[in-house]
């Protein structure tokens, strides 16, 4: 009596120990989530995120090689700048002291008839 | 060598320069142009807003540096031509009806007005000019002839240069030909002259014309009269260090007439081209 009932729970034990081994075989927890199982908006969000972030970088590329040509360009051109002020400031300094008629002692420029055609014309101002 | 034209001082102003076309040429180039307006914009009497404007306006004025230069300067040429170029003639040369830019007379009626006698009163002081009541200053020409100067030295850094404005010249520098070739207009044609430093500057009364209820009238003024000069000669030209120096000497020469200002030019040593109302011309002060 005490054996047949001894089998009876061995074996009711081991159908259940069969039917939760299957439940557990048949979930596969090994096995890794697929793509179709994530959110599509998801996925296209990603891929824009990434399309962004690339993006980026090259605009800064771009921007950063436009800046380093404008700062040379920049330099180059306050040089001609500031030769142009100093050549203007010593040209006004010269004037200053030559625009003075002097009559007293009239020092005319050589001057003389030529044949040359003229570069220029003058008349009446 | 590089050209530049444009318009400034109501004249076609031509600029050369033997230098590259670099951008520092070309840049001095635009600043020589740009030289010349800002001159203008203080030294022109047809523009309200000038220093010249507001000291004929208000008799007195703070100046800028450059209008304090040219009074001087045309008041020193006053003294030494005892009178013949004077810068008071401005009320006179009104009443002759230059009374608006030169473009502009002939569009509308000129008004008869009384001449008004020159060699008035001016006070040039440290800080200040002031004009004696009912003087007014014009510095069309030697304002001109000053532009000249400031923009050719200017340029000058750069390399060889002339800068010509209507009738005054000037050059800087010595060109790779050795002297820069002028066309100077005579009664036979074009008379050519080698100019090799200085400047020259050309007065007479062949241009800047106009009608009058009197006939014809022009803007030179003999100061004497106050009207405009009946000199015998149609125009002279004048050569000398400075642009200024020339207009005043082109001026001088052309109120004093063939006989005096010919003997005038031959005394200083004035290269100077002298052509008369009846179509001769004639060449003083050494050329030949």
């Amino acid at each position: 009596m005490t054996d047949r009932l001894a089998r009876i729970y061995a074996i009711v034990i081991a159908i259940v120990v069969f039917f939760l081994t299957w439940a557990v075989v048949a979930a596969r927890p090994w096995a890794e989530p697929t793509a179709a199982a994530k959110d599509p908006r998801l996925v296209a969000l990603e891929r824009r995120e990434a399309r962004v972030h690339r993006e980026s970088l090259r605009v800064r590329t771009v921007l950063e090689h436009r800046y380093r040509v404008y700062r040379v360009k920049l330099r180059e051109r306050k040089k001609q700048i500031a030769a142009i002020n100093a050549a203007n400031a010593r040209a006004a300094a010269a004037t200053t002291v030559t625009s003075t008629p002097s009559w007293s002692a009239p020092s005319a420029p050589s001057v003389g008839v030529v044949t040359a055609p003229p570069v220029t014309n003058t008349h009446t101002s | 060598m590089e050209r530049h034209a444009f318009r400034a001082m109501g004249t076609d102003v031509e600029v050369l320069l033997e230098a590259p076309p670099t951008p520092e040429s070309l840049l001095a180039l635009a600043s020589a142009e740009q030289e010349f307006h800002r001159l203008e914009a203080i030294l022109t009497r047809f523009d309200p807003d000038s220093a010249l404007s507001r000291l004929n306006a208000e008799g007195t004025i703070q100046p800028p540096a450059e209008l304090r230069e040219v009074v001087e300067l045309a008041l020193g040429a006053r003294a030494r031509t005892g009178g013949r170029f004077d810068p008071t003639v401005h009320d006179a040369l009104v009443a002759a009806g230059y009374d608006r830019s030169f473009e502009l007379i002939g569009s509308g009626p000129i008004t008869e007005r009384c001449s008004t006698p020159a060699g008035g009163r001016v006070h040039v002081g440290p800080a200040l000019i002031a004009l004696e009541p009912g003087v007014r200053l014009d510095l069309g020409g030697i304002g001109k002839g000053y532009a000249v100067d400031r923009t050719a030295s200017l340029l000058a850094a750069h390399g060889p240069c002339l800068v010509n404005a209507g009738g005054d010249l000037a050059i800087r520098g010595v060109p790779a030909q050795e002297s820069w070739p002028i066309g100077v207009e005579t009664s036979e044609g074009e008379l050519t002259l080698g100019l090799a430093s200085g400047a020259l500057a050309t007065s007479g009364s062949d241009r800047r014309r106009w009608n009058t209820a009197n006939g014809m009238g022009h803007h030179l003024i003999d100061p004497r009269t106050g009207r405009p000069s009946d000199s015998d000669l149609l125009r002279v030209t004048a050569v000398a260090t400075t642009a200024v120096e020339a207009e005043v000497l082109a001026k001088a020469l052309f109120l004093a007439g063939e006989r005096e200002g010919t003997a005038e030019a031959d005394d200083l040593g004035v290269p100077a081209v002298f052509v008369t109302v009846d179509g001769r011309t004639r060449l003083a002060g050494g050329l030949e």
